[in-house]
C-alpha cells in the first residue's frame, strides 16, 4: 500500500488539542506523510513554549487556548490529543463549534455521562467523531477483517499481550520531544495503588485492544473481571468473561528492547493472530495470521500503521467519501473497558501450591 | 557392545513406539512374539485410563521397564509399590515435560530460565491441545512442563475453565503473578510456551508436539541482546527411550511416578 494517496482537492486543515510526545511522536510524522491530504494549521498546548516549537516544526499557528484553537477558520478537523480528563469537554466543544470531524485520542470519555453527552452533542450538531483507537485502522487488521470468514462465530478465546518498554525509548526514534515530563514514580503497593494502576493499565494500555477484543465477544456486556493481579513496574494481568468468551490480557511495561504485542482469537477450527508493530516508530502495520488446521494465511505487512490509518480515515470522513463510525460502536467500546477498569475480581479459592 | 532391550507395545501404541525405537536401533528391538519367548525387557503402554493398571500387569509379567505414552491424570501409588518391589523402571513419556529442552542435563536452558526467575515480574504460559481432548490431561500435562523447566509456583487456584480450555493463577516464589492457560484448537498444532518477562527482558520456551521430532526453541532476551539456544531436533518421545535405556543400564531408579504422584495430588485438589 502506498502511504501517500492522490488527490486533487486543497488539503484539510488540521488543529490538535495538547502537543506532548504523543503528538510529536505519532500525529505530525503520520500527518508529513499525508501532506496534501491533510496539513497542519494550528496546535494549541497550555505550554507556550511547547505550543510554538512544535507548531514551528510545521509552519502552523499556535496558542494556548482550546477557544483560540476552535475559532480558527482554517481548521477544519480538530485532534484532541490532551490529558484523559480533558478529552469530553474539548470533543463537545470541537462539535459545537461546527468543524468538518473531531479525532480524539482513547478514550474519548472517562464515565458514561461524558459518553452520553458526546454522543448527544456529536448527533445534535452532525459532526462525526472518531475514536483513535489505532489498531481498528491498523491495515492487517482490516485485511484480517475482509478474510476471515466464519472466524466471530466459533471464537471461544480472546489473548491480547502487550510488552513495552517505556515510551520515551519509542518517542525518540520517532522525533525529537520538547517538553517532556518525567515520569512520575508508581507506589505498586496497597490496595489503592494497586486499583490505581489497574484502571491505569486498562484505560490507558489495554484500551488500545479493547475495540478488538469486542469485535469477538458478543456478550460483552455481560462482561465479568475473574481475576486481576498487577505486574511491576507497570502491567497487568487480568482473566475475563464474556458470555461463552474467556479473555486474557496481559502487559508489562519493563526495560525491554523488545517490544511484543499480540492480539490472538481462538476458535476451534480457526485462529487470527495479529503482531502490531510499537506504537511511536511508525515500522508500519500488523501483520496477521489467520490459521486453520494445515494453512496459514498471512496478510501484511503493510507499510502504514493504525495512525496513519485513522488519518486517511478522517479525512475521507471530512470529506463525504467515508462513513463515520456509529455512536454505537463508540459507546460501546468506553462501556466495555469502563466496565472492566472498574470490575472487582473475586477473592482467590481453591488455591493450591506447586513446588 | 551392548545388547538391544526387547520391546513390546500394545497394538494400540504399536506404531509410533516401532518408530521412535526404530531410531535407536542398538538400543532396542521389537519383542519376539512366540508362545516360548520371556517377557520383553521394555513394555510401552498406553496412556489412556487405566495405564496404571495395564503397567504394573506388564511388570508383574516380567517386564524390567515400562514406558508409558502420554499418561492420564491417575493415581500412580499402587504402581509405584509394584515398580519398587520388583526392581522395575516407570519412565513416563509426557508430551513437553519429557522434552530434550527441559532435560535437567540441559544446563544452558537450566540457566537461562533460573536467571529469568531471580528477576520475574510475569510468567504467562500457554498449552494448546485439540478440541475434544480431556482438558485435565491437558491440565496435567502442561503443570508438569512448567514443573519441569523449574519453575515453582505457590498458591495456583482454577480462575476460569470450560470444554474450550482453563485459566490458572498463581505466584511465583518471588510474588510475581503467574498465569496458565490451556486451549483447545485444532487451527495450530499442539503446543507449549512457558513465558518469564524480567524487568529487562525475557525468557520464552516453545515446545511442540512430539508426533514429530519438531524442535523446541529456547530464546533469553537481555539488555545486551537475544539469544537463542541451539536446537535439538529430538521429539519427547525418543528422549524418553534414551532415557529407560540409561536407567537400565545404570540401574539408578526412576523417579517419574513420584513427581507425577505430586502433579496428581495437585490436580486432584485443584480440580475438587
Amino acid at each position: 500500500m502506498s502511504s501517500q494517496p492522490q488527490t486533487a482537492l486543497p488539503p484539510l486543515g488540521v488543529g490538535i488539542l495538547g502537543a506532548g510526545p504523543v503528538t510529536q511522536a505519532i500525529h505530525l510524522p503520520s500527518l508529513a506523510r499525508l501532506r496534501g491530504t491533510l496539513e497542519v494549521r494550528h496546535v494549541m498546548d497550555v505550554d507556550p513554549q511547547v505550543a510554538e516549537s512544535v507548531a514551528a516544526r510545521v509552519g502552523a499557528r499556535f496558542s494556548t487556548t482550546v477557544e483560540d484553537l476552535l475559532a480558527d477558520p482554517a481548521v477544519d478537523i480538530v485532534a484532541v490529543c490532551s490529558p484523559h480528563q480533558f478529552h469530553a469537554a474539548q470533543v463537545i466543544a470541537a462539535c459545537r463549534a461546527g468543524k468538518k470531524a473531531v479525532l480524539c485520542e482513547k478514550p474519548f470519555a472517562m464515565n458514561g455521562e461524558e459518553a452520553a453527552a458526546i454522543s448527544a452533542v456529536s448527533a445534535e450538531t452532525g459532526v462525526p467523531i472518531v475514536v483513535g483507537a489505532m489498531h481498528t485502522f491498523d491495515p492487517a487488521w482490516l485485511a484480517a477483517e475482509a478474510a476471515w470468514g466464519d472466524l466471530p462465530g466459533q471464537v471461544h478465546t480472546v489473548r491480547s499481550s502487550i510488552v513495552l518498554p517505556p515510551n520515551p525509548r519509542f518517542e525518540d526514534f520517532a522525533t525529537e520531544i520538547v517538553g517532556r515530563v518525567p515520569l512520575p514514580s508508581r507506589d505498586s503497593t496497597g490496595p489503592e495503588a494497586i486499583g490505581a494502576m489497574l484502571t491505569g493499565g486498562v484505560m490507558g494500555l489495554a484500551i488500545h485492544d479493547l475495540p478488538l477484543v469486542r469485535r469477538f465477544a458478543p456478550d460483552f456486556a455481560s462482561v465479568e473481571v475473574l481475576h486481576a493481579d498487577t505486574v511491576r513496574p507497570f502491567g497487568y494481568l487480568i482473566s475475563l468473561r464474556a458470555g461463552s468468551v474467556t479473555i486474557e490480557l496481559r502487559a508489562a511495561m519493563n526495560s525491554t528492547w523488545e517490544p511484543a504485542w499480540t492480539f490472538e482469537a481462538i476458535g476451534n477450527d480457526a485462529s487470527l493472530c495479529l503482531d502490531f508493530t510499537p506504537s511511536y516508530v511508525h515500522a508500519g502495520s500488523a501483520t496477521a495470521r489467520i490459521r486453520r488446521a494445515g494453512t496459514t494465511t498471512v496478510l501484511g505487512p503493510f507499510g502504514h500503521n493504525g495512525y496513519e490509518g485513522e488519518w486517511r480515515e478522517i479525512a475521507a470522513i471530512a470529506r463525504g467519501t467515508g462513513s463515520a463510525p456509529s455512536a454505537d460502536t463508540l459507546l460501546h467500546d468506553l462501556e466495555f473497558a469502563l466496565a472492566i477498569a472498574g470490575g472487582e475480581a473475586p477473592a482467590p479459592a481453591r488455591e493450591e501450591s506447586l513446588a | 557392545m551392548s545388547t538391544a532391550l526387547s520391546v513390546h507395545a500394545a497394538t494400540e501404541s504399536e506404531g509410533p513406539v516401532a518408530a521412535v525405537i526404530a531410531s535407536l536401533p542398538v538400543s532396542f528391538a521389537p519383542h519376539p512374539a512366540t508362545p516360548a519367548s520371556a517377557a520383553p525387557d521394555v513394555t510401552a503402554v498406553a496412556g489412556h485410563a487405566g495405564w496404571t493398571r495395564r503397567a504394573a500387569e506388564a511388570i508383574l509379567a516380567g517386564s524390567r521397564a515400562v514406558v508409558v505414552t502420554a499418561p492420564a491424570a491417575e493415581d500412580p501409588q499402587a504402581l509405584a509399590v509394584v515398580a519398587e518391589e520388583n526392581g522395575a523402571a516407570v519412565v513416563l513419556d509426557q508430551r513437553w515435560a519429557g522434552s530434550p529442552a527441559l532435560a535437567p542435563s540441559h544446563d544452558a536452558a537450566r540457566a537461562v530460565v533460573t536467571e529469568a526467575l531471580e528477576d520475574a515480574v510475569l510468567l504467562d504460559s500457554v498449552a494448546i491441545c485439540a478440541p475434544g481432548e480431556d482438558p485435565l490431561t491437558l491440565m496435567a500435562d502442561h503443570l508438569a512442563a512448567v514443573l519441569q523447566s523449574g519453575v515453582d509456583l505457590d498458591g495456583l487456584k482454577v480462575v476460569q475453565r470450560s470444554s474450550s480450555g482453563y485459566t490458572l493463577a498463581g505466584k511465583l516464589p518471588n510474588g510475581a503473578p503467574a498465569a496458565l492457560q490451556g486451549i483447545a484448537t485444532a487451527s495450530v498444532p499442539a503446543a507449549a510456551t512457558i513465558s518469564i518477562l524480567t524487568s529487562t527482558g525475557r525468557t520464552d520456551i516453545t515446545l511442540p508436539d512430539p508426533s514429530a521430532a519438531w524442535p523446541a526453541e529456547v530464546r533469553s532476551v537481555t539488555a545486551s541482546g537475544s539469544t537463542t539456544l541451539p536446537t535439538i531436533y529430538e521429539s519427547a518421545h525418543r528422549r524418553s527411550w534414551r532415557r529407560v535405556r540409561r536407567l537400565l543400564s545404570t540401574g539408578r531408579p526412576s523417579t517419574d511416578l513420584q513427581h507425577f504422584a505430586a502433579l496428581f495430588s495437585l490436580l486432584t485438589r485443584l480440580n475438587s
